[in-house]
């Protein structure tokens, strides 16, 4: 072994680290969708339809059921309005079903407010949300963001009770941004006056893009007369168009800006909008990402060469080893317990029984009894407050006569 | 005026409007007395003035405009200014802020090596430590990690070796020539070396000692790469300089960093089989788990938790159906829309390992696979790994396989094995316990890194979001998570510092993601006054008005009074 090179190796290798962080564009490991309709009732078929077929595309490039979020208002499916159960159709021509057999709604009915959605993208949920309900992304993960029902200047309205502003969705994203909890955000929103809602975001990394300007409507594309409403907005439609004619597969080299340019005026009835400039790099670099970033679930995946041998010899010496150590660990423990045992055999047995007494004495008690006089307290004063005001007032009324 | 004040007063409804009303009612009754008197003088364009009130009655009004006024300066404005105001506990920002900038803790990696020199005398000995460290600090550009030698005597060499905190022992044994070998089941590097290399108790200078030094910097290189990579991306200061690069080191430590799953105490471990037709039907998992994985989980153990679960899926159809599968379909053969690849069971992230049972090959086209396939002498490959996910092992067998016996499972769990290791993030490079005590000092350099940023996120989120409110059991957090960072900062390198780093970054994360930190967080000032326009308003506007009548009516009785003055002293 040559000793210069054992000294340069060392070097060598530390001599790439603080550039390796400015020089490699770290890319993303996962990627993950959330795809919300905010409307509910009979008459907003469309919106559904919109997230659904936006969740059918993402399903069929490879995203998984784990990591895609559906916020779905209301079931079409059921409604016994529909004159085809249990379906729900984006097309008049009513050749893909939607609903299908593989649906997995995450947020449904009243679950899907506004407070659910902050705290689905900020993960400040409870211990009881299962995982599949929440956004467990790091900062490896590209997000795909779509929303879509009735909006306005600067607000979206969920479900006909409250709306969610521009200033509240572009706190979600920085809050997001602090915790390291995405790579690359693409954010989408199909409504009325779409372009304002993404106007006050300021956290770096996203691309943004909405279907019409400020006082502008987002218009449907067209209605089925069979189920009697209109059954998918333009731009979704053209979005999908696109989608499906262009992007077949995960393999798929077309980007960002290439589905961008395909909005027009005349398709959409109303001027799309794009912002780039939360985007380091600006408009060049996001156009250039691929739509399969956002849309498709990229891996990287690593495949092995050919077995290595020395992997079994390595698990043989690892067992020995653990044998080894285990038979010291046990021995040690052994000793301890001994000495243990030999000094105070009695204790053990009194903690025996306290744990049998505290497991019997199961009553009901409040969650929390901290500060339980003073709630004890001030209820009595609240009490005896209100009995001082009754006498003051039967006195104060005989003194009047 | 007598009317509107009997309304506004009857609204308020206790003891007091009470008195008042009857007040009004005897006021108007006196002016309901009197109109019968002037009717002849009423056809008179003059209109009839009231009667002076009584001063009795003036003041009586007064008191009783003055006590809704106190009211509602004292009652009303206390509880609308404690009821709307938003809880934000005291956090001590600017400690936050050290933290995440790195000026709280500088993260220091002392660790102790211990040299065994039985055949070398006690002076030499020392001779060989002193130069020895003296060219391992000559070597060092990364202070941060920090290798400290000390002498071991023989008779200390048992008790030397239990305690914990000892990363590497290194025996120096007399041979023929000089050589150095890792010791596969402990912490020790054996090293060589011929008579005459050993220094003598005087001399200023010893290859030997060089030697040894270099080998130490070579066995911790890749440790001290990984954490100096950690600081620099989490943009903690170091005196580390480099001096130029190696892409493909880069890359590879680029890579490690996203192929490892993020830090928890439990990793789920999913054991799949994957059948594209009806057989094979079952398999011996549990023994082979016992067999090939048990032992490499027991030594994580201190680091992590595991759980297994395991599943068979018959007529699994992959997303790919080619026969010769390229790198591109790799990444999409896994048919995320139909296998039951989540469970979702617990908080633990899942890592899944999947065994697919059909005769379908990678074909390897890449130059450098390409390379891989001359050393190895094989064109095809079983099994690739997919970052922060988990593997898949392509496992063939006869068509008429119903059982998959432990055998067959051997090189898939190996497999599973060695990649379970990168996927935690467990260095390539060193014997595996070195690889094992790495990987420790390397989670807890991650953790305290982790915990040091959620704490400046959390802090410039109090600064951005004035309207957030922060209870008080996040300040509890952020507190015990700093205690819990400054005992993990004095103790890195230990298995202590693994455990109060652990602490922290859990305390860390319990206090950012709070849950009641949520809400509308943004009101705009149009909603503002939307709220409190159609409640106030209507209420306002009579304490408002005769508060202003009173005083219009204060100021006329003086004016009426000081002229009548002014009279009295012209005569």
């Amino acid at each position: 072994m040559k000793l210069s090179n054992i000294i340069r190796l060392p070097a060598l290798l530390g001599a790439m680290l603080l550039s390796t962080a400015a020089v490699v564009e770290a890319e993303h490991t996962s990627n993950w969708a959330v795809l919300v309709c905010t409307s509910r009732f009979w008459f907003n078929y469309r919106h559904l339809a919109n997230v659904l077929s936006i969740y059918r595309t993402v399903k069929r490039l490879g995203i998984p059921d784990s990591q895609i979020i559906l916020m779905l208002p209301d079931d079409m499916a059921c409604n016994p309005r529909n004159a085809f159960p249990g379906t729900v159709y984006s097309n008049a021509d009513r050749a893909v079903d939607l609903y299908g057999d593989n649906i997995e709604v995450d947020y449904r009915g009243y679950e899907v407010t506004v407070e659910n959605f902050i705290r689905l993208l900020t993960d400040r949920v409870g211990e009881e949300m299962p995982r599949s309900k929440r956004l467990l992304t790091d900062d490896r993960s590209n997000i795909l963001v779509y929303m879509t029902g009735h909006g306005g200047n600067e607000f979206l309205k969920f479900q006909d009770a409250e709306e969610i502003g521009a200033f509240d969705l572009a706190d979600a994203f920085e809050q997001m941004w602090e915790k390291k909890r995405y790579h690359e955000i693409l954010f989408m929103i199909d409504t009325c006056q779409a372009n304002t809602m993404y106007s006050k975001l300021y956290s770096p990394n996203i691309i943004a893009t909405g279907s019409s300007e400020l006082d502008q409507s987002s218009y449907s594309h067209h209605a089925d007369n069979d189920i009697g409403v209109a059954v998918i907005d333009r731009y979704t439609y053209y979005n999908l168009e696109f989608l499906e004619n262009e992007v077949r597969d995960t393999s798929s080299k077309k980007t960002v800006g290439d589905l961008f340019d395909s909005y027009t005026y005349e398709k959409i009835h109303s001027n799309a909008g794009v912002r780039y400039d939360l985007f380091p790099g600006g408009a060049e670099a996001a156009r250039s990402r691929l739509v399969t970033d956002f849309f498709g679930n990229v891996q990287n995946v690593e495949v092995d060469g050919s077995k290595n041998t020395t992997l079994e010899e390595d698990m043989l010496a690892l067992s020995k080893t653990i044998a080894a150590l285990r038979k010291k660990a046990d021995e040690e423990e052994a000793i301890s317990v001994g000495k243990e045992k030999s000094n105070a055999p009695e204790p053990e047995t009194d903690m025996k029984n306290e744990t049998l007494v505290t497991h019997k004495s199961q009553f009901a008690k409040p969650l929390t009894d901290d500060n339980w006089l003073m709630k004890k307290l001030s209820a009595l004063g609240a009490v005896v407050g209100c009995a001082v005001l009754w006498q003051m007032g039967s006195w104060l009324d005989p003194a009047q006569k | 005026m007598t009317a509107r004040r009997s309304t506004d007063h009857g609204a308020a409804g206790d003891t007091l409007s009470s008195d008042t009303q009857t007040a009004t009612l005897t006021s108007t009754s006196t002016p309901m007395a009197t109109p019968l008197e002037p009717a002849t003088a009423a056809t008179s364009s003059t209109l009839e003035e009231p009667p002076p009130e009584k001063l009795s009655d003036v003041r009586r009004r007064i008191w009783v405009i003055v006590s809704f006024w106190l009211i509602v300066l004292l009652l009303g404005l206390p509880i609308w200014w404690k009821t709307t105001t938003i809880h934000r506990a005291n956090l001590p920002l600017k400690e936050m802020l050290d933290w995440a900038d790195g000026k709280a803790c500088r993260p220091v990696f002392p660790l102790r090596i211990s040299i065994q020199a039985n055949s070398l005398q006690e002076q030499e000995a020392q001779n060989l430590l002193r130069l020895t460290q003296h060219a391992l600090d000559d070597l060092n550009d990364f202070s941060g990690h920090h290798l400290r030698l000390q002498l071991s005597s023989p008779a200390a060499a048992q008790k030397q070796k239990d305690e914990p905190d000892t990363a590497l022992t290194i025996r120096l044994l007399p041979g023929e020539a000089v050589t150095a070998t890792l010791d596969p089941y402990e912490p020790v590097l054996d090293i060589t070396y011929p008579p005459n290399a050993a220094p003598s108790a005087t001399s200023a200078s010893s290859t030997l000692a060089t030697y040894v030094a270099g080998q130490l910097r070579s066995t911790f290189a890749e440790e001290q790469a990984i954490i100096s990579y950690l600081l620099s991306s989490n943009s903690i200061p170091s005196d580390y300089r480099p001096q130029g690069l190696t892409p493909e080191a880069a890359e590879s430590l680029a890579k490690r960093t996203t192929r490892s799953l993020k830090y928890a105490p439990t990793y789920h471990l999913t054991f799949s089989l994957f059948t594209s037709g009806p057989l094979p039907s079952s398999w011996d998992i549990e023994a082979a788990i016992q067999d090939y994985m048990k032992p490499v989980l027991d030594l994580l153990s201190p680091i992590h938790n595991f759980t297994i679960d395991t599943q068979v899926q018959l007529y699994a159809s992959p997303g790919v159906q080619n026969q010769v599968l390229s790198k591109d379909d790799l990444s999409s053969f896994i048919n995320a829309a139909e296998w039951p690849l989540s469970p979702s069971i617990g908080g633990a992230p899942t890592v899944n390992f999947i065994v697919f049972v059909g005769n379908q090959t990678i074909a390897l086209s890449s130059q450098q696979d390409q390379d891989a396939v001359a050393e190895g002498g094989l064109n095809t490959s079983q099994s690739w790994l997919i970052p922060q996910w988990g593997t898949v092992y392509l496992l063939s067998l006869p068509h008429d396989t119903a059982h998959v016996s432990v055998d067959a499972l051997k090189q898939p769990l190996l497999t599973f094995t060695s990649h379970l290791l990168s996927l935690t993030g467990t260095p390539n490079s060193g014997s595996l316990p070195l690889r094992l005590s790495t990987l420790s000092r390397i989670r807890s350099a991650d953790l305290l890194l982790r915990a040091s940023s959620t704490l400046g996120s959390l802090a410039r989120l109090a600064l951005a979001l004035k309207s957030i409110s922060i209870p008080s059991s996040v300040a509890d957090g952020v507190s015990k998570t700093i205690v819990h960072l400054r005992r993990a900062c004095e103790t890195l390198g230990e298995a202590e510092g693994l455990e109060h780093a652990r602490i922290a970054e859990a305390e860390a994360e319990r206090a950012f993601f709070e849950k009641s930190m949520v809400g509308q967080l943004y009101f705009p000032d149009e909603h503002k006054v939307a709220v409190y326009l159609p409640l106030l308003g209507p209420v306002a506007v009579p304490l408002v008005m005769g508060l202003l009548n009173e005083l219009k009516a204060w100021r006329k009785r003086r004016r009426e009074a000081a002229e009548k003055r002014k009279a009295k002293k012209k005569e």
